[in-house]
This record gives C-alpha cells, structure tokens and sequence, in this order.
C-alpha cells in the first residue's frame, strides 16, 4: 500500500511542473501494474475475472502508448466504429477511476476546483478535468461523447475539446424509448462515421462493421446468460470487476477479446459451486477504494456483489445488419436513459435475474439523477420485495466518505438481510 | 383559471396561452426544503427541491417542465409520482438546434398541444398564439447583468438594492426572447410549428445546448458595467461558463452562489455590497463631517471578537482594543469601544466619526456609516504594509481572499462557501476534539514527523477522521498538521480563484496560528506578512474610512 501512495504523492507533486516526466510515471506505474496481472493475478478471482483484469489495464495503458490513436469518450458513447478505423477508447470515467487507484486524485479534483469548476461536479469528471489541466494526460486525437445519462458529459467532453485543441463530437441521445428517437439518433451516427473518417484517413468497412455489431450482441446475449446461470452460483468477487464489465459491455463491446471474456464467464459459472450468502445487486458505481466496503462484500461467502447496474446495458433486441440503427437503438432503449422509472424497473429485474437478496443504491455525490431518484427507489425496490440501502459515497473521491458511517449502514443492511427483514 | 407553471425559456409557452393557459414561470426561492428533503436527496440542486417544495405545498396544480438537466428529469419523475398535479408535462427538448432537432422539436410541440388540448379541453387559438407574442423590455442604459444559472426573485431583489446601477436578470429562463419577432401570417397549425420551433431553438443557448457559443453576446453589451454571476449549489452547468469566462472579462466580475433559500442572505449581501463598493468608491468616501477633537473610530463586528481602532487626525493608531462579541453584535460594540475609549483616555465626544464593519456592522447603531469588511480589510492592509497585493483572512465564521491595488482598491475578492471547512471555526472545533487550546494548537503542528492527510473536506467527517487517528496513538504534531494542511489547501484553492498576487498578507485571528501559516506558505510557495496589528486589520480600515468622512 504504502508503494502506491508513494507513487500517487510523486505523480501529485511532478504533474503540472514536470508533465512529461509525470505521464512517463504513470505509464510506467501502471506497466508494472500489467505485468501484475498477468504474472501474479489475484487467485481469488475466478479465471475469467484474472483476464478481465489484464484486458482493463491494456485498455487504460493504450491511450498513454498511443495517445495519437485514441480517443477520449463517456462510458455510454458507442465505440464499435472506433475499433473500425483503430481509435483505442480512452474514457473519462476509468481513467479516473485509475488515477484515483494510484492515490493521485485530490490534486486533481483540488487543480479542477482552482480553475473554478464547481465542487458539486462529479468527481469522474473533475479528476479526469484536474489530470488534464495538469498535463498528466496526453492529447487525444479525437473526441467523442454523448449526454446519454449524464449531462456533466455535455460541459466536460467540451473543455477537454477546448484544453486539448481537438475536433469533437457530440451525440444527442432524447430521453424518450420512439422509432423517431432511434432514426435521430442514427442520422447522428452516420454523421460520426463520417467524423472518424476525417479525423483518421480511415475507412469504415460496412461489412466489418456488422460483424462487428454481431459480435456486440452475441457479447450482450452471452453476458445476460451468465447472469441469469449465477443466481444459483457462488462466484468470489472484489469491487473493481463488477465494474470492470461496465467498460467491457460499453467501450469494449465489439471486440474479441470482450466475446472471449464472456465465453470464459460461461464456462466459469457452470463450474462454480452453489450460492452462499447474502447477494447484493449494486445500482450505479461502486467505491472500490472504500475499506469499508470492501471488508462487508470483498471475497465474503457471506456477502457478495452479484451484479452491477452500469453492465446491464439493454436487451440485445437490435438488427446488427443495419449497424447505424443498432448503435442508435442501444443508446436510446439503454437501461439509463430517460425517467428514473424506466431505470429502476431495470435494476429490478436485473436483480431478480441474479438472485440478488438486496439492493445498494449508491448515491455517488454529484450524479444528479442517481441522489435524486434515490427515495423513489427504495420504494419501487421494495415494493417488488428486493430490500434497498441508500448508500452515501463517492466512487472516486476519498473526501467525501465517511467510512464510519458507510461500515455502520452497510453492516446493519447484511444484518437485517440475515434476519429477513427490510429496512423499513 | 388555475396557472400553468413553467421554469425554462424553451417551454412553448405561447403555444399553452393558445389553448387558454395563463403561464407563469416559477421562481420563487422558499425558507427551506422541509418537504422536498422528505422525497428528494438533500445534495441536489435548490431550484429542483424549491419546484417539489411548491407542488407539495399545493400551491401548483399545472407544471410543464422541460428536460433540462439531470435534476429537473428526476424532479419531474418524483413529481409524478406524488399526484399532486393537475397536469405535469416534460418537454423532451434536443440539445442541438440543427434541421433534424427542429423536425424533432415540432413532433414535441404537436406532441405538448394534443396533451395540454386533451386536458383543457380547449383547441389551438392562432389570435391567442399571436398575441401571446410580446417582447420583453430591456435595459438600453449602463446597467450591471446578472448572469449564470436562474437566480430567484429574492435575491434578484436584494442585488438590485445594492448595486449601483440598474440590473438585468440574464440567467437562464430570464433571456427568453421569443415573442421579439411575430408569427407568419397564417392560421396553419403546422406551418406555424415549424416556425415557433426555430424560434424556441434559435434563443441565446444557455448551458445544456451543446453548442453555445452564441451566450458571447451576454457578455458583449457595450453598456455592459459589471456582471454578477451566480451558480446554484449542485447545478454544474454555469461553473464551467464561470471558468472560461472569468478571466477574459473587460468589467468587474463578482461570482455568488445561493442554495436557492432566503437563508445565507447575510454572507451574500457582504459580496454584494464589497462589489458595489468596488465599483463606486463614492459610497465609502463624502466629507459630511466637521472636524472636532480629531479622533476616528473603526469598529470591526465579527462573529468570534470585536475590534476596535482609534486613530488621530494624523492617522495614527492611538487604540487598538479586541474583546470577545459575546451574544449580541450591537453590546459587543458598544463594550469594546467603551473599553478602546477608557484605555485611550478619550470621551465618545472626542470621536468626530465611526465606521462599522463586519457581520455585525448593519446592527450597531453607533456608527455614522457601515462599509463592508471587504473594502475595509483591503485599506487596513494597505496601510500596514504598501506592497500588498492579496489579503488572506481567515475567520471565525468564514475565510476571504481579496486582491487590492497599489491605493488599496478591491481589484477582486472571493469568499468561502457556507460550510465551515476552511474557517477558524473548523480549527476550533479540532482543537475540541483534541482536547487543547487554539494557543496549544497553534505551536503544535510544527514538530510533525509523519505528513498525514485529512482527506474528508467535510468538518463532520474530517473530525470522525481525527478521531479514528487519535485512536491509532498518531502523534499530535502530526495530526494538527494534518488539519492545517486541510485548510491551507482550501485557502490555497480560494487564493489561486481569486488570481492572488505576492505579496501576501494574512489577517485575522487565526493569523496567530504559527503552524497553519508555515503550511499555508509551504502550500502558496511564498512568504505571508503577518502584522503584529494582523486582528485589528477591518477595524483599522474602518477607522481610515472614518476619517476620511471628516474635513480637514
């Protein structure tokens, strides 16, 4: 522990004075990191999850080895046509997540707030923000994002346009599930085609990129049968891989690797043994950084995450052989867009397909929709007889914890789901 | 006839007053959240729990919103779900303003009509849409702009008070300008859609647009003389402008921030009138005074203490007097300065002037004016020591950064937001907990051994954070060190807000804190002049102020 936060204070004090040396720190910290996971995985995890672990860090280190093939996007932004003309996703909200990991991110969130960004912002967006502002990030060749879910998307993905001097682009998304919205939004893709064309010298092959959308929803297809074969498995977990799958299922979908990765779920899951404990479906992120946390769900036959609402993406009910349409019908029918209802009846159902005892509705400070429609949860939630917790947090800001507390919530949640009651 | 309610400039508002509708947008900002806390998490944006705050009062029963942002999409699903209203419409508005957006946005206009229609039971009125065409008035004089995200009628009162020119609301739903141009001549239902659409979506974009470069105008106004920019607590849209603008603006620039309740007033009328000081210095200055015995008090009312300065008609300080304020700010005052008067064998006669400052300025009665600490700790500074450009205080109740020029003028301030973390109140409170004295306290963070840092900004948690660390036996040095870290780092942040500039000074009670000062000038990487009158620095510019209302 005590190399990592050395790491974090040396990337903290040469980021912003000394840019070039800090970006070679960091890559190199995260290399090591690499070679970790694929040298000394974590025997805990099941095959599956040692993999997935090492397809992550690969997907972090790309834009660091090759910044002028990548682009920065928002978790929910397509990227199948990017892996078409060799754009590597280099996504705000992990990023952020890995420097928070290698204990960099109160400089950041604090150089984010200097510049007069409010502290209200989520802390995804601020860190990524601060690591730009203070050079540690390199300069994508693109841009492109969405305000699918979240609409920081629309002022962060803007800035960092403004910051790095890079073309942008930007996908409206309407909040309402009609025909009309998908050819909207697909108009929008083709248009992005175009973009990524422009920005690359590339071109799209159509056949390739039906394939492609094949792929993505053979990936979905695969990946909604293993949850539905875990509800009755114990599979051991820490915090991270759940959400791991949340970029697998998103920025990754349509690669081989995230296909291979799923098969390797499936077969993982037909050998694990029955289910032990209380299971614990998770609604938005989760603070992988919380010992707390972590010593109530992390490798506990008594207690352990099932499923995480960000890899739940949508049904696979889309054509891949008119891939515009399909991207399009994945944005607009995702779990997370449009009302607060839509979202939580698919958080219930998610639930319920992975045999999930309770719910955690983590109220990650600065996501708007998330605090808001926190009661309103707990409610339907509970209605359908799947207990909640509303817990407060940060998923990447250690300031705002308040690990005593979140020990305590936490604890008297398993407690009373030992008991089978509800928190009422 | 029930009013139907709206909140944002792209409602289609002509289009509801074409069905018989009277809209109104609702903007009024409520005591507190009692109600809306009960259904809504307290951490999101005022505006949102001041809009389920009025339906749960009842006093709204028609609602169209407009899917602005994360919070109103939610706020319009709870909402909802309460069944208070009548009729509760959202608008699913894109967020471009292209060919393909306005198809979308007449599909949601025809979409809006055939609802509001069903529920009225009223058909679409072309004479009523017309006449529901009426441009608003705007100011053609020198004028002050409010900008940034809505700020609610309150408060809009309050900043037209105190400045002193007058002000136009420029926030969000307050630049609607459609109706500055009238409908084709035609009663055609769909022609005239796709005419109101471009019209909707050709407004000066606000935030939430993803191209908003046409806002630039907002800030071009040639009678444009200062700009006041607000932000809501928990809405990130208008911080961003903030950043990008703050620096490039050709007229003074004051940012505020409201919770949208009619609490914290206090803190803002102080910004308020520092920054109307600021720009018309005439308010602090008039000779409307005759000379007598030459003697000019300064009378500094904070929440902790009460300072009190006599100078001579030389300008010299024949008094300096600190008493604690006690519970209330006018005996406080009138305690210290009996107190300052004895010690300096003077007679309230003697004092040809007083000026008041501080929080408790507006309830002393003594004082022939009140000028805001602000201004006042700006020429206290100044006189103590030319060079300074930025003044640091910290607090009792909040921390101030202001930067001055070579007279002495505020060039530019900033202050602390409501929470405590970052104040003199915050170290208190540690120093509490740690069972010492703020003296003990002050010696004790400069022998740390191990760099600890209090992640939690927040006090609540901060203090479960020392307290977890006291149970791990960590030494005092180093905790305390840890603390003084924490409010560096805030003070740091509000320093680099503000622009500051060396040199630096640090003022107020908490100037007496040797540890925090060595790491505030670590974390700001210069050196801080401390006076050994530092206390004394509002009331010893009041007292300048003071004298300065006397002819000479």
């Amino acid at each position: 522990m005590q190399v990592v936060e050395t790491f974090g204070r040396y990337l903290d004090q040469w980021s912003g004075p000394h840019p070039v040396r800090a970006r070679r720190l960091l890559r190199l910290g995260w290399e090591a990191q690499n070679l970790k996971n694929k040298y000394l995985p974590d025997k805990r995890l099941i095959p599956a999850d040692r993999d997935l672990a090492v397809i992550m860090m690969d997907a972090m280190l790309k834009p660091l080895q090759k910044p002028e093939s990548s682009a920065i996007v928002s978790v929910f932004t397509p990227c199948e046509m990017l892996q078409e003309v060799g754009l590597n996703p280099y996504n705000v909200e992990a990023f952020s997540c890995y420097l928070s990991g290698s204990r960099c991110e109160r400089g950041l969130l604090q150089q984010a707030e200097n510049a007069g960004i409010s502290e209200t912002l989520c802390s995804y967006h601020k860190t990524f923000l601060g690591a730009a502002g203070k050079q540690l990030l390199p300069k994508p060749r693109c841009i492109v994002y969405t305000n699918l879910t979240c609409d920081a998307n629309l002022l962060t993905f803007r800035r960092l346009a403004q910051r790095f001097q890079v073309p942008s682009f930007a996908i409206d998304v309407p909040m309402d599930q009609t025909p009309e919205n998908v050819a909207y939004v697909a108009q929008q893709l083709e248009q992005l085609a175009k973009f990524l064309q422009e920005c690359t010298g590339k071109t799209i092959d159509q056949e390739a990129l039906r394939a492609r959308l094949r792929r993505s929803r053979r990936t979905l297809e695969k990946f909604n049968q293993f949850q539905t074969a875990r509800a009755d498995r114990y599979l051991p977990t820490d915090l991270v891989t759940p959400l791991y799958s949340g970029m697998t299922n998103n920025i990754l979908l349509g690669t081989e690797q995230v296909e291979r990765y799923v098969d390797e779920l499936l077969r993982d899951v037909a050998k694990a043994g029955p289910a032990r404990g209380k299971r614990i479906y998770w609604m938005h992120t989760i603070p992988f950084w919380s010992d707390a946390v972590r010593q109530a769900l992390v490798f506990n036959e008594g207690a352990q995450i099932v499923g995480c609402e960000l890899s739940q993406v949508c049904e696979p009910d889309f054509d891949p052989e008119k891939p515009f349409e399909a991207m399009a019908w994945r944005m607009v029918y995702h779990c997370l867009n449009g009302s607060a209802t839509r979202r939580i009846e698919a958080g219930i159902r998610h639930a319920r397909q992975a045999g999930a005892d309770g719910v955690v509705w983590f109220d990650h400070w600065g996501c708007k929709h998330t605090l808001g429609s926190a009661q309103l949860a707990k409610k339907k939630f509970e209605e359908a007889g799947l207990p909640l917790l509303i817990l407060d947090g940060d998923g990447c800001d250690r300031s705002h914890g308040g690990e005593g507390q979140t020990s305590t919530r936490l604890g008297a949640f398993l407690e009373m789901l030992e008991e089978g009651g509800t928190t009422r | 006839m029930n009013t139907t309610y709206y909140v944002c400039k792209y409602t289609p508002i002509e289009l509801l007053a074409a069905f018989g509708a009277r809209c109104q947008n609702l903007n009024g900002m409520p005591q507190g959240f009692d109600r809306a806390d009960q259904i809504a998490h307290a951490n999101i944006c005022g505006f949102g729990k001041s809009l389920i705050e009025s339906v749960l009062e009842g006093n709204v029963k028609e609602l169209v919103l407009v899917n602005c942002c994360d919070t109103i999409r939610t706020v319009s699903d709870l909402l909802h779900e309460t069944g208070k209203l009548d009729f509760l419409y959202t608008v699913d508005m894109l967020h471009t303003g292209g060919e393909c957006s306005r198809e979308r946005t007449v599909a949601q206009l025809k979409a809006l009509a055939r609802a509001y229609g069903e529920y009225k039971g009223t058909q679409f009125d072309p004479a009523a849409f017309r006449a529901a065409f009426r441009p608003a008035p705007r100011l053609r004089e020198p004028h002050i702009s409010v900008l940034g995200a809505r700020m609610g009628k309150e408060l809009f009162e309050m900043v037209q008070k105190a400045m002193p020119y007058p002000v136009e609301n420029e926030t969000c739903v307050h630049n609607r300008s459609v109706g500055e141009v009238l409908p084709p001549e035609t009663d055609d239902f769909d022609t005239l859609m796709e005419w109101y659409a471009a019209e909707l979506l050709g407004q000066i974009p606000c935030m939430r647009m993803m191209d908003n470069t046409g806002r630039k105008r907002l800030f071009n106004d040639p009678n444009l003389k200062g700009i006041i920019y607000h932000t809501v607590k928990f809405c990130d849209f208008y911080s961003f402008e903030y950043a990008a603008v703050k620096q490039n603006l050709a007229v003074p620039l004051l940012k505020i921030e409201s919770d949208y309740t009619l609490q914290s007033s206090g803190q803002l009328l102080t910004r308020l009138e520092a920054f109307a000081e600021s720009m018309d210095m005439t308010r602090c200055e008039g000779k409307e005074k005759k000379m007598g015995k030459g003697y000019f008090a300064g009378i500094d009312s904070g929440s902790t203490s009460t300072d009190v300065v006599i100078l001579d008609k030389e300008g010299k300080m024949v008094n300096g007097t600190i008493l604690p304020t006690g519970a209330g700010a006018a005996v406080g005052a009138e305690r210290a300065l009996e107190e300052a008067l004895k010690d300096a064998g003077l007679q309230r006669e003697d004092i040809d002037a007083i000026v008041t400052t501080g929080y408790g300025r507006t309830a002393i009665s003594d004082g022939d004016k009140s000028i805001t600490e602000i201004t006042c700790h700006a020429r206290g500074a100044h006189y103590l020591d030319p060079t300074v450009r930025t003044v640091i205080d910290i607090g009792g109740q909040d921390s101030k950064v202001i930067r001055l020029d070579e007279n002495g003028n505020v060039v530019n301030f900033v202050m602390n937001d409501k929470c405590a973390a970052g104040t003199g109140r915050f170290l208190e409170m540690m120093a509490r907990t740690m069972e010492m004295s703020l003296d003990q306290m002050s010696q004790t963070g400069l022998k740390y051994k191990e760099d600890i840092t209090i992640s939690s900004m927040c006090t609540v948690f901060a203090e479960s954070e020392v307290v977890s660390l006291i149970a791990q036996n960590k030494p005092t040095d180093d905790i305390v060190h840890g603390l003084n870290k924490a409010v560096a780092s805030k003070t740091a942040a509000l320093a680099k807000r503000v622009g500051g500039e060396e040199r630096y000074m640090m003022t107020g009670g908490v100037s007496k804190n040797l540890g925090l000062v060595k790491t505030l000038e670590e974390t700001l990487g210069t050196t801080l002049v401390v006076s050994d009158r530092a206390q004394l620095c509002g009331a010893l510019g009041a007292a300048l102020f003071a004298k300065d209302m006397v002819q000479q």
